[in-house]
């Protein structure tokens, strides 16, 4: 079930997220992404452009593949658990790639802050290569 | 030809620039990603939930800039352009979720700057970072971000 509550003490470490797939990926949302983020580069809207800029043409905003990362933790932990969310752009995304995301629990630990999770993430294309790396920390209700 | 990056930016702070969150603006994010999570998008889900209204994606703190500056002009400063930048890292912390009609004031400035060799050649790695706080002056989020130049 999507959205369905993620307990803290349900979770083990290991566990992995669902996997999330996005794409293929469309000039049309570079654009929306472009309008709704106010990072308007042409580098991911003029292929003309990116093939000047040496890039080989157009290429996805690496916020864009972030904000998939952040979907496919909250799919699972629920919007507004996430505390901590970073990541390195390891390879371009391309058109027509499809981006799979995917996590798995590394640690969990309550302290005052809460009962805190830390999750390895990651966004692979169709190739399977990874194109975002990174760490997620969220903070889950006991059942208690 | 390789260009010459302006490591005496390393420390510099910004202006302050206070944001206030529009509702459309959460839900044109949410939307642009694909994510139909209904606490980004309906305002009655968002209503009777814990936060009493919608909240924003993890990352929607990246919309937030100072509308007054001139982006060219940073890049500039820095000795580069637009064709020659991309994003390498970004990280977010946040205490609470961002929350429309909220106003935050945004505080940023560049903690690093170095060099490295990549795969494509010489790379300037520029680090940013800026504090995010409510009208109490009480930390809501912090982001990171770092730009690579292509020397």
């Amino acid at each position: 079930m999507k959205y369905a509550k993620v307990y803290f003490d349900d979770v083990k470490v290991g566990d992995e997220l669902p996997p999330l797939v996005k794409g293929p990926i469309q000039q049309i949302q570079l654009t929306r992404y472009a309008g709704a983020s106010g990072d308007f580069n042409p580098i991911h809207q003029d292929d003309e452009f990116a093939r000047a800029a040496g890039m080989g043409g157009i290429f996805a905003h690496g916020m864009l593949s972030m904000g998939f990362v952040g979907q496919a933790v909250t799919d699972w932990a629920g919007a507004g658990t996430v505390r901590k969310l970073g990541v390195r752009f390891a390879a371009l995304v391309r058109l027509k790639d499809v981006v799979t995301c995917g996590g798995r629990v590394l640690a969990k630990s309550s302290k005052d802050a809460g009962n805190l999770v830390d999750l390895e993430v990651w966004a692979e294309n169709q190739k399977a290569e990874k194109v975002v790396t990174g760490r997620a920390t969220v903070a889950l209700p006991g059942r208690s | 030809m390789a260009i010459q990056i302006n490591k005496a930016l390393i420390g510099k702070e910004y202006p302050p620039y206070a944001v206030t969150v529009e509702r459309g603006k959460i839900k044109e994010f949410a939307r642009a990603i694909g994510d139909g999570n209904p606490l980004y998008l309906d305002d009655r889900v968002g209503a009777a939930s814990e936060w009493g209204d919608l909240i924003a994606p993890p990352t929607f703190a990246v919309t937030f800039r100072d509308e007054t500056a001139d982006t060219a002009a940073f890049l500039r400063e820095l000795g580069t352009d637009i064709s020659r930048i991309l994003h390498g890292e970004q990280e977010f912390e946040l205490f609470r979720p961002l929350q429309p009609g909220q106003t935050y004031l945004c505080r940023a400035r560049v903690v690093d700057i170095y060099e490295k060799a990549g795969r494509s050649g010489p790379m300037a790695f520029v680090v940013r970072e800026t504090a995010i706080t409510d009208r109490t002056n009480e930390i809501v989020a912090t982001m990171r971000h770092i730009t690579i130049v292509r020397l």
